[in-house]
């Protein structure tokens, strides 16, 4: 735990300082702009409210595809499971009308469910055919895209606007934001809980984690792989759509328009990537993710750097934080190697103590 | 008969762009790394043409820019994913990301737009006619007055072919992939040789991005490879990275992708017609996976009944 926090610190470290770098090679106030983006995520209550909104999607995503990998399921169609959940809950939202106390739970469950429909079709093409997952879910978030722009440029088109877009949800299906805090955010985190108690305290969790380390083992100690691997696809195709089905639930615009969302899904899939699939990790990333695309916009607003530069310094602190995990592993067995010969040259041979460490 | 010519036409230049790029991964599939950058080389490949051709005013820095892009994209995953040892799966995801996000951001400060740029300043690939048969009535139509790396993408598969299986350096790729401990043991780095094969990946789908920008459109828009270099590595796996192989893959994805377009004019909605090329993919895994499940099957089964 103390070296994942080390190594975390040295990528994030290094990797702002490269961002530094940069602006500063092309004439901008690096610090000053390092100043506003902190500034406009974190310093007051609006701002960290909205880093707290944009982090609520960024944690369903990063735990769909951090329950995947860490169960060595290669989901990658976040995208497409994403949009699908978005897209049915808008239609559910624009048709049904119930009671909010209803509506709400019932929206929240067609999320997920048509989030998990939509990555059991990648599962069961690789269970009955033996389709590879990585391929079928990202050939199938290119079909999510078209589909979802042909109903809102089509049949669910608000024709009173301009550009793709429905008309917005029945208010019944409006999450509150008392005081101006979006609860999508109690939404993840109760869901957060939950990934983790499944994760880390039952049984399928822990065949789940096995199955991501070892698979030859996990079947050797009874378990079913093809079982497990389905319900793992489910779950975090379940997580994704419900991260689409904030967006249209949260927020203020309550409708699908073209383009929503576009950059949750590989975030998610980042931030699984950079937190090594735990999830504790994954929370964390969530929000400085969520903290960098907010504070964006009034970085631009300050000192002028375009919003878009966050998105190089994410994928650099994703870089940076692996490599320096993986180059700390490597660097301490290489200092223990070195200890070790130098003991042995200097007469002491190896200790037993050393031995056992 | 005029929309029969217009297909083959839009065939060929769909499939350029796949085939480039599946060459290059060709290099990297027989050195056992897996590859998943190819998107984002392909992308800042696009992205770096448009800018040394704009700036120029010449199509040829415009290649050598845009291959300069595709290199410098490979140079980074060479240090992370060979030296300092980086997952090659995570080292691919964030460089695809620091592609679409680069390029948009970069987009947006040199030349102020956002979505897309064009300009007349922008000089596009020449068009090669080809003597005698441009002037033979419909062969002339098909075969003739392409963007000339259309011509040369169809060499570059022949000589890739040749490079990978008749040379010195193929055979050291190739046993590198089969076992890179093995190759260290003679004497030959196997990092070198992993190393090269993705600076020549880069350098092809840095090509790929070229054609993209400056012959088959002739302009820059945010994440324009739009799934390319993905559909390349699934033609790449399709085919067992066997150039013939990928060159009737491509043209296959090609035709479905002018397919698509010249749907676009009828009944069904553009939408629908813009899937095509994903949905042929799944089609293709489908029936990829069902031989070699079968194929798989009957060899349990020999060896069951020895």
């Amino acid at each position: 735990m103390k070296r994942q926090i080390l190594t975390a610190a040295v990528g994030i470290i290094t990797a702002l300082l490269v961002g530094l770098l940069i602006m500063a090679i092309q004439g901008y106030p690096a610090f000053e702009s390092y100043y506003q983006l902190f500034n406009y995520s974190l310093f007051s209550k609006f701002s960290f409210f909205s880093t707290l909104s944009k982090t609520a999607p960024l944690i369903l995503t990063g735990l769909s595809a951090a329950v995947a990998f860490g169960s060595n399921a290669v989901n990658l169609g976040q995208v497409g499971q994403f949009l699908i959940g978005g897209i049915s809950v808008t239609i559910a939202g624009l048709y049904i009308d119930l009671p909010p106390v209803i509506m709400i739970p019932l929206l929240i469950f067609i999320a997920l469910l048509s989030g998990a429909l939509y990555s059991g079709i990648a599962a069961w093409l690789r269970l009955k055919f033996n389709m590879d997952e990585f391929i079928t879910t990202l050939m199938l978030n290119f079909v999510a895209q078209y589909f979802t722009l042909y109903l809102i440029s089509g049949p669910l088109l608000d024709k009173e606007l301009f550009s793709p877009m429905t008309r917005p949800i029945n208010e019944s299906g409006w999450l509150p934001a008392p005081g101006g805090l979006d609860s999508t955010i109690v939404i993840s985190t109760i869901l957060l809980v939950i990934i983790y108690f499944i994760w880390h305290h039952t049984k399928a969790g822990y065949e789940w984690k096995v199955m991501g380390s070892n698979e030859m083992f996990a079947k050797a100690g009874g378990a079913s792989i093809d079982k497990n691997y389905l319900k793992v696809m489910l779950i975090s195709g379940a997580l994704a759509g419900m991260a689409g089905a904030m967006l249209v639930m949260g927020g203020v615009q309550h409708r699908f328009l073209k383009g929503i969302g576009a950059s949750y899904g590989w975030d998610g899939v980042m931030i699984a990537v950079v937190a090594d699939s735990s999830i504790i990790g994954t929370a964390f990333y969530s929000f400085f993710f969520a903290m960098l695309q907010t504070g964006a916009m009034g970085m631009e607003l300050e000192t002028s750097v375009p919003s878009e530069f966050v998105l190089i310094l994410q994928s650099i602190t994703v870089l940076f934080v692996v490599a320096s995990r993986k180059s700390a592993h490597l660097l301490l067995n290489k200092i223990n190697i070195l200890l070790r010969m130098k003991n042995i040259r200097s007469g002491g041979g190896i200790k037993e103590n050393e031995l056992n460490d | 008969m005029n929309l029969m010519i217009e297909l083959i036409r839009s065939t060929f230049l769909a499939a350029v762009p796949i085939l480039l790029a599946s060459l290059g991964g060709t290099y990297t599939y027989y050195a056992d790394i897996f590859n998943i950058a190819m998107e984002g080389m392909m992308l800042i490949g696009a992205f770096t043409a448009v800018l040394g051709s704009f700036f120029s005013g010449s199509w040829l820095i415009g290649i050598l820019s845009g291959i300069a892009g595709g290199l410098f994209t490979a140079l980074i995953f060479t240090v992370f994913a060979v030296y300092l040892k980086t997952d090659e799966f995570v080292t691919g995801i964030a460089l695809n990301l620091f592609a679409l996000g680069g390029t948009t951001y970069f987009l947006r400060q040199i030349f102020s737009v956002k979505g897309a740029f064009t300009s007349s300043k922008i000089i596009p690939l020449p068009d090669w006619n080809i003597p005698i048969i441009e002037h033979i009535p419909v062969l002339g139509e098909l075969l003739s007055g392409y963007p000339f790396l259309v011509y040369i993408t169809f060499l570059i598969a022949v000589l890739v072919e040749i490079h990978i299986f008749k040379t010195k350096f193929g055979l050291r790729l190739r046993a590198t992939g089969e076992d890179d401990a093995a190759v260290d043991s003679v004497g030959i780095k196997s990092d070198i040789i992993k190393s090269k094969a993705i600076l020549l990946s880069g350098f092809y789908c840095g090509l790929a991005g070229v054609f993209l920008s400056l012959g088959y459109v002739n302009l820059f828009a945010e994440n324009m490879s739009n799934g390319r270099g993905w559909i390349s590595l699934a033609v790449i796996i399709l085919t067992r990275g066997r150039p013939v192989g990928l060159l009737f893959m491509a043209l296959l994805f090609g035709f479905f992708d002018g397919l698509g377009l010249a749907l676009q004019n009828t009944f069904i909605p553009s939408q629908f017609t813009q899937m095509v090329p994903y949905l042929a993919t799944l089609v293709a895994l489908f029936f990829y996976s069902r031989e070699k499940k079968k194929s798989k099957e009957e060899s349990e089964n020999e060896s069951m009944a020895v």
